[in-house]
C-alpha cells in the first residue's frame, strides 16, 4: 500500500504535466518568453541546437609546484529533437595548453552525450521543467590533457522561469528570466569524488522589454541584446577533495539574430582552486531550424 | 591543424550565410502602432504590428482585450496588401482605459510565435 500511494501520486503528477504541456517547437519558448541558449550552463529546452564554435581562454599562474599555463579550448554542441520533447546531444572540445617552460599539450576532451526531456511547460507563467542525463565517455579523449579514463553519469534537473507574469506596477522587471541546472555526478571509478553541480543564469531580455513591455526606442543592435550573469559551481561530496567547491561567475551579453546568437562572457574564478585569473568565452549558436526549416525544428519521429 | 580548423569554420559559415538567402525564420514583433506600452490620447482605428518576417495570413491574427478580458477587435486580422510583414486588425472606437494586444503568427516557413503587450488611452 505504501508503495502504491507514492506511485499513484507520481502517475497523477506525470499526467498533469502532460496535460499542461504545450508544444514548444524549435527554439526555447515558454509562452511569450524566448529562453536563449546560455554559455556556461545548459538551458532547459529539448530542441535542435548547434553551438559552434565555443572558444574560451584562460591564463593560470604557477602554483603549488605546478607550472603556469595558457589554455585555449574550442568546442561544439549539437542537439537534435528525436521524439517530441526528447532531444539527444553530443558535445566535445579541443584543448590546447601552452605550459610555461615546457612543450605544449593538446587534444580532445572526452565526448559528452546528453539526453533531455521536457516534462512540463506552463506558457502563462513562462515556466519549464526538464530532466536529463549527461554521460562523459571515459577514454574517448586524450589523456595528455587530463581526460578521464572512466565514464561519469550525471542525472540533471533543469528549470526555467520568466517573470512576464509580474504585476504591471513592476513591469520593468518582467524582462528578467532565471534558468537553473542541477546535477549529481556518479563516476564509474570508486576512488573519484561524486560531485553536485549547480548552475544558474539570470537574464534581462531587452527584446522582451521592447516587444512585450515598453517600446523605449532603443536602436538596433542594442534592442537585440540580452545581458546576463551565469553561476557555475561544482562541489566534491566525498573522498579526496570532499566538501571543496570550485566554479566561476560569468557576466556577459548575448546578441540575438534571426539566424544565430553570439555570446561573450568573462569567467571569474570563485576561489584559488578554480583558477588564478579571469578568462573569457565567446560562443556562436546557429539556429538550424531557421536556416534549414525542412530538416530541423521538429522531431525525427512524431508530431 | 589550425589552418584545417579555420577552413572547416569558413566552410560552415559560408554554408550558413548562403542558406540564409533562401530561409525564413521566426517572426518577432519589430514595431507596433500604438507602440508597445504606449499611453496615447487619440483612440486608434486599427492596430498595426510590423514583424521581422513575412507571415502566413491564414494562421496569423491579432486580438484586442479590455481590462475585463472582453475581446473588442473586429476579428478582421489581415496582412497589408503591399507588406506581408504588416498585420492589421480593426477596432471599434475605444474608450479611455488599458488594453491588451495579443498576437499569434506563423512565419512564411511555418514557425509559430506569440506575444502580447498593453497600451493605454488617456482620459
Amino acid at each position: 500500500m505504501n508503495r502504491i500511494v507514492p506511485a499513484g501520486v507520481a502517475c497523477a503528477a506525470f499526467l498533469a504535466a502532460m496535460a499542461l504541456h504545450q508544444k514548444a517547437g524549435a527554439h526555447g519558448f515558454a509562452g511569450d518568453r524566448f529562453f536563449p541558449p546560455t554559455i556556461a550552463t545548459d538551458d532547459p529546452f529539448a530542441v535542435d541546437e548547434f553551438a559552434f564554435p565555443t572558444v574560451s581562454y584562460a591564463r593560470n599562474r604557477a602554483a603549488d609546484g605546478s607550472p603556469g599555463n595558457r589554455e585555449i579550448d574550442a568546442g561544439f554542441e549539437f542537439d537534435k529533437e528525436i521524439f517530441p520533447r526528447l532531444a539527444l546531444g553530443i558535445s566535445d572540445r579541443y584543448t590546447y595548453q601552452d605550459v610555461d617552460h615546457r612543450s605544449s599539450i593538446h587534444g580532445w576532451d572526452n565526448l559528452a552525450v546528453t539526453a533531455k526531456y521536457e516534462i512540463l511547460i506552463h506558457p502563462e507563467h513562462e515556466f519549464i521543467v526538464s530532466l536529463g542525463l549527461e554521460s562523459d565517455i571515459g577514454g574517448a579523449g586524450a589523456r595528455s590533457v587530463g581526460s578521464d579514463t572512466f565514464s561519469t553519469f550525471t542525472p540533471k534537473l533543469y528549470l526555467g522561469k520568466g517573470f512576464g507574469d509580474l504585476p504591471d506596477s513592476v513591469d520593468l522587471f518582467k524582462p528578467f528570466a532565471l534558468t537553473a541546472e542541477l546535477g549529481q555526478s556518479f563516476p564509474t571509478r570508486a576512488d573519484n569524488s561524486n560531485t553536485f553541480q549547480t548552475g544558474f543564469a539570470l537574464e534581462y531580455s531587452l527584446p522582451y522589454l521592447e516587444q512585450n513591455v515598453r517600446d523605449t526606442g532603443l536602436p538596433r543592435p542594442f534592442r537585440d541584446l540580452i545581458p546576463l550573469v551565469e553561476f557555475s559551481f561544482e562541489t566534491a561530496e566525498n573522498r579526496a577533495g570532499g566538501g571543496l567547491t570550485t566554479g566561476t561567475i560569468n557576466p556577459g551579453v548575448l546578441y540575438e539574430n534571426p539566424y544565430f546568437q553570439l555570446g561573450l562572457e568573462a569567467n571569474i574564478p570563485i576561489n584559488r582552486r578554480s583558477g588564478s585569473s579571469v578568462g573569457f568565452t565567446i560562443q556562436a549558436w546557429i539556429y538550424l531550424d531557421d536556416i534549414f526549416p525542412r530538416v530541423f525544428g521538429h522531431p525525427l519521429f512524431g508530431e | 591543424m589550425n589552418i584545417k580548423l579555420f577552413r572547416i569554420i569558413a566552410v560552415l559559415l559560408a554554408t550558413v550565410l548562403t542558406a540564409r538567402q533562401t530561409a525564413s525564420a521566426h517572426a518577432f514583433l519589430d514595431r507596433a502602432e500604438p507602440k508597445v506600452g504606449a499611453k496615447i490620447a487619440k483612440p486608434p482605428a486599427e492596430i498595426k504590428i510590423w514583424f521581422t518576417q513575412e507571415l502566413e495570413p491564414a494562421f496569423s491574427k491579432i486580438q484586442i482585450f479590455d481590462s475585463d478580458g472582453k475581446q473588442l477587435d473586429k476579428k478582421d486580422s489581415h496582412l497589408d496588401s503591399k507588406d506581408r510583414k504588416l498585420l492589421i486588425v480593426g477596432v471599434p472606437k475605444l474608450a479611455a482605459g488599458s488594453y491588451k494586444v495579443s498576437w499569434r503568427v506563423v512565419s512564411a516557413d511555418t514557425h509559430r510565435t506569440q506575444g502580447n503587450f498593453k497600451f493605454t488611452i488617456k482620459s
